[in-house]
């Protein structure tokens, strides 16, 4: 399937996850960026059990688990919205492109289906989340919802490669964006960990999910580069136009 | 040859004046100093700006920009806890008052029933609490300060009642399986617990009304009902979060204002009336959301299927 063309690129954004995974991966949690395509993580039931609240305080080390700040909440809140945000969207991108692409192209409709699904899962999880952790969700839900629909029904009339270079877009974008999350918890729990404090398993957790995300997310950019995304013509216009959008979008959602 | 006597009058009238006023404020002064120095060891930002603020109280009189910043910064802070993360491993520590002005205050509130929400109330309080009768001052919102403890506690009291409630589970209702009708009941019955704790107080509670609708207080106050309405659909297990958070949240906090309204009037047995009316309202919230929800299902499905007639025709869309 790997066309010779695009080679250099795949292997390039491979190159550029193997780094941030090496990078970010700490002795605490192991990294799970090695899982790869078709992994058995897609089952319907992505949601993990609560962890039911006041339960795990038993074990008594040091100092206990210190409180969060008002600025490490305020964190937390922005980031779970802007994630069920991109989510949401994402879901919506992919209902949006699959019936024009799937009349063209039938060989793509499991391939489509497959990054739905996994896109439907996160949004639960997410969701799940939010509503756990009392975070107010983003206002702007409905105009989201309406962008990205257009979007990804927009570059589905375009054709193929335009379709899957919106996704390597998005998920470049998305990617990077996990990735920052990820650095700024993992700083909190080194923190947390060199003044004698415990932490807590919904963090541990928080970051397991968001790396697992992540790598589902990166595992589609690929998908979207095998598929000819940088045939798209013109390739960097798409791509930086959806890229500009998206970064904007996070910014507006962490906000409003 | 009354002239040399009014003189010397009003000499020692301004002398027993001054000596009088200056004795109230060397009383003003050693209060705030007491409290400023109780305060300055709990080191919270609040209270060292409220300390200082009455510091200067007594040096040059100009008592109020100080307390415009304590007010300011009061609401800041709680603007940043209002819908932030909530932690279960590493909670906040939510305290919305000091210890000090927890001790008057709780001590205060048993006095509301025969006192009102009124700074008498709080003098009775302090005294209680073992405080100079002047010690309120350090409360900046006055009998405000009051009635914010009552919708503070009553609303972080109301976990509790509903884990009675509902037989232990009460707290993060994160049980999947509730059915809408099931949270709709849940809602009813958290919203009257809420409703039967202004019992105690009700009534002094227009009063008490009166006073949250002051301009100066009208935002804090609202954003206690944001809370409440909030505190009540968590606790009701309602685990929507898309644009219905929005709508259900400012619904609720309509309803429950009117209803706790139409209950300082209500002397009905047990407050059924306000029970009767709180259901009527909840009834109607939820005929205009399901209109609504059945047009946009209406729409979405009509355009679903004009799109899916036209790509069956052979249109490319």
């Amino acid at each position: 399937m790997l066309r010779p063309a695009t080679r250099p690129a795949l292997a390039a954004t491979r190159q550029v996850r193997q780094c941030a995974a090496r990078f970010f991966s700490s002795p605490a949690s192991p990294d799970t960026s090695s899982s790869h395509v078709h992994s058995p993580s897609t089952t319907p039931k992505a949601n993990p059990v609560p962890p039911p609240p006041n339960s795990k305080s038993s074990t008594s080390s040091s100092k206990g688990k210190k409180p969060l700040t008002a600025e490490q909440r305020a964190f937390l809140s922005s980031a779970l919205r802007v994630n069920q945000a991109g989510e949401l969207a994402a879901t919506l991108i992919y209902t949006g492109q699959t019936p024009p692409l799937v009349t063209r192209d039938p060989s793509l409709r499991p391939l489509m289906k497959h990054m739905y699904d996994q896109e439907a899962a996160h949004l639960r999880t997410f969701n799940d989340l939010i509503y756990r952790h009392r975070v107010r969700p983003t206002a702007l839900y409905p105009l989201w919802s309406v962008m990205a629909t257009g979007l990804g029904w927009g570059t589905a009339m375009l054709g193929k490669e335009a379709a899957m270079a919106c996704t390597e877009a998005v998920e470049t974008e998305i990617g990077g964006h996990y990735n920052a999350q990820i650095r700024k918890l993992l700083e909190m729990v080194s923190e947390w960990e060199a003044e004698g404090y415990e932490v807590g398993a919904e963090f541990r957790h928080l970051i397991n999910t968001l790396r697992r995300i992540r790598d589902e997310e990166l595992e589609h950019l690929d998908h979207a580069v095998e598929h000819d995304a940088q045939k798209a013509e013109p390739h960097w216009l798409l791509t930086g136009v959806i890229r500009a959008g998206c970064r904007g979008a996070i910014w507006v959602s962490e906000r409003v | 040859m009354m002239r040399p006597s009014s003189i010397s009058l009003r000499r020692s009238a301004r002398q027993i004046l001054f000596s009088s006023v200056s004795s109230v404020s060397t009383i003003r002064a050693a209060a705030p100093v007491l409290t400023a120095a109780t305060h300055r060891s709990l080191s919270t930002s609040t209270s060292t700006s409220t300390g200082s603020g009455s510091g200067c109280t007594c040096a040059n009189g100009s008592r109020r920009p100080q307390v415009k910043q304590t007010q300011k910064l009061q609401q800041q802070q709680q603007r940043q806890h209002r819908n932030a993360y909530h932690s279960y491993d590493h909670p906040s520590s939510s305290a919305a008052f000091t210890p000090v002005e927890e001790s008057i205050l709780s001590a205060a509130y048993q006095h509301v029933p025969s006192h009102g929400f009124t700074p008498s109330a709080l003098a009775a309080g302090a005294r209680d609490a073992g405080y100079l009768d002047i010690s309120p001052t350090i409360l900046p919102e006055g009998a405000f300060a009051l009635i914010r403890y009552h919708l503070v506690k009553q609303r972080e009291e109301l976990a509790a009642r509903v884990s009675e409630l509902f037989g232990g589970e009460g707290h993060v209702g994160a049980r999947p399986g509730l059915s809408e009708r099931e949270i709709r009941g849940r809602v009813e019955a958290v919203t009257w617990a809420r409703l039967s704790a202004n019992a105690q107080v009700i009534g002094r509670w227009q009063e008490a009304l009166a006073i949250m609708a002051q301009p100066s207080y009208v935002p804090l106050s609202l954003k206690e009902l944001a809370l409440l309405s909030d505190e009540i659909l968590f606790l009701a297990g309602d685990s929507s979060v898309d644009p219905s958070w929005y709508t259900k949240r400012a619904s609720l906090s309509t309803i429950y204002a009117a209803a706790e309204l139409f209950m300082t009037n209500d002397h009905s047995p047990e407050f059924m009336d306000t029970r009767a009316f709180l259901n009527r309202r909840l009834r109607e919230v939820n005929e205009v959301g399901g209109v609504f929800r059945n047009l946009r299902e209406w729409v979405g499905f009509t355009a679903t299927a004009g799109v899916n007639v036209l790509r069956s025709k052979g249109v490319k869309i």
